[in-house]
């Protein structure tokens, strides 16, 4: 790992500095904006037909009021105190953002392939083209997964940026399919049309562009390649499972029920799968880490050996993957509460789902402390990164298929 | 641990206070502080597997008494209210004050005073420290200033020890406010959690349309409790709104709150929009039969066409003098949307409209329960079938089997048909064939409608009444309620909750977030520059220190280590 990337310079230029803090800035405040319509705008938040109240000329004017007010905001504020400039903030969150403009104008251009109205319906849903979207991303992750398997063996830096970018690849063809989806949703009945983190299947690819997009930020910042064979495989055995559920039937856009017409929905979900999605890379960290201890202590071949971060590196990877996680889901799970609260009336009433989001985040509280205090070490880290990502997987499928409860949006029928 | 470790680690217990501090720093310890989390983790699991407050009965047949008595014991069916569960909670606050007790002053301590000076020893255990040999530089100040435009938004302070002049720099100084700002939000967390259990409630309240109610029922362990409000609550009405697919779409009830006599608020709720009035929230929860008016038309099997009414509610029994056949209504529903595809089809959701279930019992009859519905059964090409009903014979919904039964009986003049075709063929007396029967059809139409003339679409109503003719004889039962009428009257479930902790617990929620974000995104790194003069230029140390995050600090620190170099350079030329 050596210590900076090179980049073009346009890039760089890009995405730091004062075009960077602007940019941060516009997008805050075009969200604030947004916000604020569904707050206090007019006819204020519709469940049935928010995507088109932003698309619409009163979105496009409460989120461009608010990103030139944004805007006007940094100006001042960065010539206040020019070291704001340097924000690792805005640096940090502006290529992200850059990257969902991005995916709205990709679906923007998918949309134009959509059926005639006239073909849609409701019962037979196979024509629509986010579905398709979604098969490309499928095959673009699991030959991502390839490559990155591959370049373990053959570590060419040709295989290592197929690699890499077909994971990028895959990221923008499911977020894009997702904001299709949403779209599609309208298109059967306004009344039927939701944000598309509804269903089991949804949330799958929101997690699989996550936990690459998260895996993918490593990679960049820290050169830790080697890492992707394992978190590209762990997204690979998530596609096998989405177009499973896709084969039985569950990939179908269905109404929502009422408990889940609220916006807490869009923010609650979204949330939770910042934190799955970390997890999972933590525990990819932890697995390339047992992989390269095996291979030290057989001492393996020299050539992986290479490329492989080291083992401190991979330990501080995992715990990196996890301090991205762990607030997240804090602040998930809280929403969630806060949701249950006002749709419900109590903000924790011990439903398994709830019940195993604590699990969850207990055992990463745990891990967060055995990691500062003595006697725990490497090994036993990478072993309680990757059992952690166990009890995760527990929390958001298997309590979905074997345990009842209020969170029953999920349950496979 | 080891038992001999364990003890070796004991102080010898001289005296209580000894003991007692003793306990203390344990309770403090980060071990324990591992210990609570796993074990509090595995205890919720628990409750997650075996479900919760279920009927004793359905845990004694699932379990066998034997287990059924030892997970009774242990409170397993109730389990985030035993003893033993709060005790472990009760533990983890214990242990939080007193690590938060331990720390918290020596972390304050150390974020105010910053010593400048480093002494070279400890330089030796620096993680991060390289050094440059500087000829021909002597100006320390440029040195400082080429090493503070570096370091944009730090803080610094200087310290001058002999010819030795130390610069410290710091960013992220109030870290360990991240410490504790999420160790007491826990705290705060729990404190909100005990304080709804104690003075707040939450129950349910089911009120049927047009009446009120202040009593709310909740379960207390393994018995209902009950509490009265101190307003009343009206349901004026209840709406559901449908999906085209037939899913709910929307709940909504007009509620009207009585206070004192007086009506003080009318408003409308839904699921995800309470109402809230004097500290009680009211939340939309569920929805059922409020006892609807439902009037059955009794057909009289006996032959003699008589079809007499009556007139009922749901969840009410009425008795048949006649034939002593008593009907319980349990339910009804005025929409009942079923797929009518067959099974691998694309789906076809159709409303097969207003259905009413009862359960009929009868001097020597089995017990069944039935689902009549109003309107007879038209499939997806139009073709109408007859009035229908649902028949489970074991009384268990899973067992209900649709049953046909030929006639429109929303039509009169099909049962007396039905009954002139019964004559016509029971005078041919045992004659068979096609013929004969067609013959019998031909002189009850023009018994039931006049010589000749014949309805529209009565090919259809042939087909039914020789379906009538196979299938009503069959029925065991004197009479057949079928439903002709309905005034539907729907309670609403209302959720009540009052929880004065509820703040308490957003504030300590926000106190986590915060300090969390504090406490993982703003390291403290700690930078100095120590320039000491040596063989006629200078030796200038660069020495790091973070507390987390040393993927970053480490990029960070070299790259300011070749950027430095990098000015110093320019000042010696
Ligand atoms: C539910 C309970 C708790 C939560 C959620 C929690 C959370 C955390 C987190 C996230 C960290 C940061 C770890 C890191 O540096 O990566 C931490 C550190 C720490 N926790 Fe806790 N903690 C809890 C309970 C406790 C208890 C009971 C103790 C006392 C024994 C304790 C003592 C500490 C200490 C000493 C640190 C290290 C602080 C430092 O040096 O920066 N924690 N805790």
């Amino acid at each position: 790992m050596t210590a900076t990337t090179a980049e073009s310079g346009f890039f760089v230029a890009l995405n730091r500095g004062r075009g960077a803090f602007l940019r941060f800035a516009a997008y805050l405040g075009a969200m604030v904006g947004i916000a604020a319509m569904a707050k206090f705008g007019a006819g204020a938040y519709e469940e049935n037909a928010f995507l088109y109240q932003i698309l619409s000329m009163k979105g496009l004017m409460w989120g461009g009021t608010g990103a030139l007010a944004g805007c006007g905001l940094a100006v001042v504020a960065s010539t206040l105190k020019p070291s704001l400039l340097d924000a690792k903030s805005a640096r940090n969150f502006v290529p992200w953002l850059d990257g969902f403009v991005l995916m709205v104008v990709l679906a923007a251009i998918w949309a134009l392939f959509e059926p005639a109205q006239s073909q849609i319906s409701y019962d037979n849903q196979s024509n629509l083209f986010a579905g398709r979207v979604i098969m490309a991303m499928n095959v673009v992750f699991i030959f991502s997964a390839v490559s990155y398997i591959a370049y373990l063996f053959a570590p060419d830096s040709f295989i290592g940026r197929v690699a890499t970018w077909s994971a990028y690849a895959g990221v923008y063809l499911g977020g894009s399919a997702l904001l299709l989806r949403w779209h599609e949703s309208y298109l059967f009945d306004l009344d039927i049309g939701h944000a598309p983190v509804s269903n089991l299947y949804e949330v799958f690819i929101l997690l699989f562009c996550i936990t690459a997009a998260i895996y993918l930020a490593l990679e960049k910042r820290y050169q830790a390649k080697a890492m992707g064979a394992f978190v590209m495989t762990l997204v690979s055995a998530g596609v096998f499972f989405g177009v499973w559920l896709d084969s039985v039937g569950q990939a179908d856009i269905k109404p929502l029920v009422p408990a889940l017409q609220s916006y807490w929905m869009k923010i609650h979900v979204p949330m939770n799968f910042v934190g799955y999605g970390s997890f999972a890379v933590a525990c990819g960290a932890g697995m390339a880490y047992l992989f390269r201890y095996r291979l030290e202590s057989k001492g393996g071949t020299s050539k992986m050996l290479a490329i492989f971060p080291s083992l401190d590196q991979l330990d501080q990877l995992a715990y990196k993957a996890v301090a991205i996680g762990f607030p997240a889901f804090t602040l998930a799970t809280i929403l969630g509460a806060a949701w249950a609260a006002e749709a419900w009336g109590g903000y924790w009433s011990w439903d398994p789902k709830e019940t195993w989001a604590l699990i969850v985040w207990l055992i990463y509280g745990s891990y967060l402390h055995a990691r500062v205090s003595h006697g725990w070490h490497g090994k036993a880290l990478a072993w309680w990164a990757v059992a952690g990502f166990l009890v995760t997987v527990f929390c958001f499928l298997g309590v979905n298929m074997y345990l009842s409860g209020l969170h029953s949006y999920g349950h496979l029928s | 641990m080891t038992p001999e470790a364990f003890m070796a680690n004991m102080p010898r217990m001289q005296s209580f206070p000894s003991f007692f501090k003793y306990i203390w720093q344990r309770l403090g310890s980060m071990s324990l502080a591992i210990i609570l989390l796993v074990v509090l983790a595995i205890a919720s699991v628990i409750g997650t597997v075996l479900l919760q407050n279920q009927g004793q009965a359905d845990y004694l047949q699932q379990f066998g008494p034997l287990w059924y008595w030892v997970f009774r014991s242990l409170g397993l069916f109730d389990m985030y209210h035993t003893w033993w569960f709060l005790t472990i909670l009760g533990f983890l606050m214990l242990s939080l004050s007193a690590c938060l007790w331990r720390n918290v002053p020596k972390m304050l301590k150390d974020m105010r005073s910053r010593k400048a000076t480093v002494t070279d020893k400890a330089l030796k255990h620096f993680q991060y420290s390289n050094r440059w040999q500087l000829d021909g530089v002597s100006d320390v100040a440029a040195i400082q200033a080429a090493f503070q435009k570096r370091l944009q938004g730090w803080e610094f302070r200087t310290a001058e020890e002999g010819d030795r002049h130390s610069i410290r720099a710091d960013k992220g100084r109030w870290n360990k406010w991240g410490y504790i700002l999420v160790h007491s939000a826990i705290l705060v967390i729990l404190v909100g959690g005990w304080m709804g259990a104690h003075f707040g409630f939450r129950g349910n309240m089911a009120v049927p349309e047009g009446s009120a109610d202040n009593e709310i029922s909740f379960l207390q362990g393994t018995q209902t409790g009950h509490k009265t409000m101190p307003f009343m609550v009206r349901c004026n009405s209840f709406f559901i709104d449908f999906y085209p697919t037939g899913a709910p779409k929307e709940f909504r009830s007009n509620l009207t709150i009585i206070d004192g006599g007086k009506e003080v608020l009318t408003s409308d709720i839904i699921v995800n929009e309470p109402l809230y009035y004097k500290g009680v929230r009211i939340y939309q929860a569920s929805f059922g039969d409020g006892g609807s008016d439902i009037v059955l038309k009794l057909f009289h099997m006996d032959g003699s066409e008589a079809i007499t009414t009556a007139s009922t509610q749901v969840y009410k029994s009425w008795t048949d003098k006649d034939t002593g056949i008593v009907l319980k209504i349990t339910d009804f529903k005025p929409y009942n949307v079923e797929n009518l595809a067959d099974p691998g089809q694309a789906k076809k959701f159709q409303d097969l409209g207003p259905a009413v279930e009862y359960e009929m019992r009868g001097p020597g009859l089995k017990p069944v329960k039935i689902k009549s519905f109003m309107n007879p059964f038209v499939d997806l090409n139009g073709v109408n079938h007859g009035s229908f009903m649902m028949i489970s014979l074991t009384g268990d919904d899973a067992d209900y089997k649709p049953v046909a039964l030929g006639l429109d009986l929303t039509h009169p003049v099909e049962w007396k048909l039905f009954h002139a075709f019964m004559k016509h063929l029971s005078a041919l007396s045992g004659k068979q064939s096609k013929q004969a029967n067609l013959e019998a059809f031909r002189a009850a139409m023009n018994d039931v409608f006049g010589e000749g003339e014949r309805p529209k679409g009565f090919q259809e109503m042939a087909m039914r009444t020789l379906q009538a003719v196979n299938m009503l004889p069959q029925l065991p039962w004197p009479i057949l309620p079928v439903l002709s009428d309905f005034t539907q009257h729907y309670y609403t479930g209302l959720q009540l909750a009052r929880d004065p902790g509820m703040n308490v617990v957003w504030i300590g929620s926000a106190l986590l977030v915060f300090g969390l974000c504090i406490m993982f995104y703003m390291p403290h790194r700690k930078l100095w520059l120590i320039v000491q003069p040596k063989d006629g230029g200078m030796t200038v140390t660069l020495a790091g220190m973070v507390n987390r995050n040393h993927l970053v600090f480490n990029k960070d620190f070299h790259d300011l280590f070749t950027k430095l170099g990098d000015d110093f350079a320019g000042l010696s030329s």
